[in-house]
């Protein structure tokens, strides 16, 4: 008991060391570009419509909360229905294409040709077939992180030893079974790192698509405060963003511990 | 608890590929395993030794000749047989015991009797402690060990292993022949072993068939008479240096060694 109560102590020493390093070293930091930044504004006396201070934006986005809240929420339903979207047709498709030599030989060519592709050139094609609205950046969403993880989860499929084939046949493994208790287990790895990717370049995308085609979400705000030259709304969009890229990312982390308990953490 | 079956093979030949790009790996070779006999194939690298494990199990198609299992040509691959190769082949995201526990649930057997048997062959195997480990947390020796686990837990007539010990460091290997060896002499199933030791040919078999270079073909044949279960040390036994002494004229004449 004793050994196990010290081992959590421990533990929970370990856990205040990374808060300090992963937080609040950080946050140091930022204070002090913050800081510096208000000075050299504040010194050379800048404009605010050319460059913002800090006490501008930090100020503004304090006042604007509810409008940034609400385009930050706009943003992330495009962003989770779009990365949802494309991971559900990446993987089943990548696993068709796997099993399937035919259908690789046929497909892959037009999937590496769609995937080299600038995807924000489909935005205004997308405009005409939906209208403004979430649906051109659902779909813009869907084609950014498609390609990674379309690509990913084939090698993940591929990395199977063909020798562990021979055992699983051996127990008389039907081929769902060897879908749902190998192949798939053993590609989460490859689909995680694609998904990690792909949720980096969903942000990128959806906010691209709501420049161009969009009544709400946080590129749309940004694109609304530009033409109104109101640059500190505009840096309160890209703050608003940032936190909005930095939650996604952390959910992923989350998921990668739900979907792959196994793996070892350093 | 299931005994040994025997494996018969007649003729058996393998081709890789057609044409000219054709590859003959093995044969014909014939083989009589009796029902709970250890054999061992003993060869050079690349004389089929490993193509002759996929044909008897079935999960290859031969290209000529027969094999049947206790007497029944194969078309299919057999399930009543356990395989360990060179590699663990652990799946990297189950526990050790989840590992093993793979045979119950695609065989869907009954999972508290496997589960039972599952932990004595960990008591067995020196795996104790090990059950909830991934396999990256485990040493070399400790993986190959749940991997025969695994190939043991459904209680199999046949174990096929491929150069099971081949990646394992010299102690390490002295070790595990001799578990496996206990593990065998209270089951008795039927255990084609193949190897390019010597010392595992020798130390664990009923019977030893030595391999020719590829295509193999079996080229001696050698009735082990040595008391079981054999030491750690084969070489106080001088019938060992005898049994070895003759391996090593085959390999020579045959010019798998070359020494000048």
């Amino acid at each position: 008991m004793t050994t196990g109560a010290r081992g959590w102590s421990i533990r929970a020493r370990a856990f205040d060391g990374r808060v300090l390093a992963g937080i609040v070293y950080p946050l140091l930091a930022i204070a002090i570009v913050f800081g510096l930044w208000e000075g050299v504004i504040r010194l050379f006396d800048v404009p605010v419509w050319l460059v913002p201070k800090p006490s501008d934006f930090l100020g503004r986005f304090a006042t604007e909360l509810p409008t940034l809240a609400a385009a930050a929420w706009a943003t992330s339903v495009r962003i989770f229905f779009g990365f949802l979207l494309g991971v559900a047709v990446a993987v089943p498709l990548a696993l068709a294409l796997v099993s399937i030599p035919a259908l690789e030989r046929g497909l892959y060519p037009v999937i590496v040709f769609l995937n080299i592709m600038p995807k924000t050139v489909i935005g205004p094609i997308l405009i005409v077939w939906f209208g403004i609205g979430p649906m051109v950046a659902v779909l813009i969403v869907f084609l950014m992180c498609f390609f990674p993880v379309l690509v990913d989860a084939m090698s993940g499929f591929r990395a199977v030893d063909p020798r562990l084939h021979y055992i699983t046949r051996s127990m008389g493994a039907t081929s769902f079974q060897t879908f749902r208790h190998i192949r798939l287990p053993a590609s989460m790895p490859h689909i995680y790192s694609g998904m990690r990717i792909g949720i980096i370049k969903a942000v990128e995308g959806v906010i691209i698509a709501e420049f161009i085609a969009s009544n709400a979400g946080l590129g749309h705000l940004i694109m609304r405060a530009s033409s109104y030259m109101d640059m500190p709304l505009m840096f309160c969009g890209l703050i608003a963003t940032a936190i909005v890229a930095l939650i996604f990312n952390a959910i992923m982390t989350l998921l990668g511990r739900v979907l792959m308990p196994w793996a070892r953490r350093v | 608890m299931a005994t040994g079956a025997s494996i018969e093979a007649k003729g058996l030949t393998k081709v890789y590929g057609e044409g000219p790009s054709a590859y003959h790996a093995l044969g014909p070779i014939d083989l009589d395993i009796a029902p709970g006999e250890f054999v061992s194939l003993i060869g050079p690298s690349g004389c089929g030794k490993s193509t002759t494990l996929l044909l008897v199990s079935g999960l290859e198609p031969q290209t000529a000749g027969t094999v049947a299992v206790d007497g029944k040509p194969l078309t299919a691959p057999i399930s009543d047989v356990g395989i360990v190769f060179q590699d663990h082949l652990l799946l990297e995201f189950r526990t050790a015991m989840k590992n093993v526990m793979l045979q119950q649930e695609i065989r869907r057997l009954d999972r508290k009797r496997i589960e039972e048997r599952a932990h004595t062959l960990f008591a067995r195997l020196g795996l104790e402690g090990a059950e909830q480990r991934y396999p990256w947390q485990l040493s070399g020796g400790m993986r190959q060990r749940v991997s025969i686990a695994r190939a043991l837990v459904h209680d199999p007539s046949m174990l096929l292993m491929d150069e099971p010990f081949g990646a394992l460091d010299a102690i390490t290997r002295t070790q595990i022949r001799h578990d496996l060896e206990m593990l065998w002499l209270d089951t008795r199933k039927t255990v084609l072993f193949i190897t390019h030791s010597i010392e595992e040919a020798v130390g664990l078999s009923d019977r030893v068939l030595v391999m020719s270079k590829g295509p193999g073909t079996i080229v001696d044949e050698i009735r082990i008479d040595l008391p079981r279960p054999r030491p750690a040390h084969l070489g106080e036994y001088p019938e060992f240096a005898a049994y070895a002494k003759r391996i090593y004229a085959t390999f020579e004449k045959l010019g798998v060694y070359q020494f000048h």
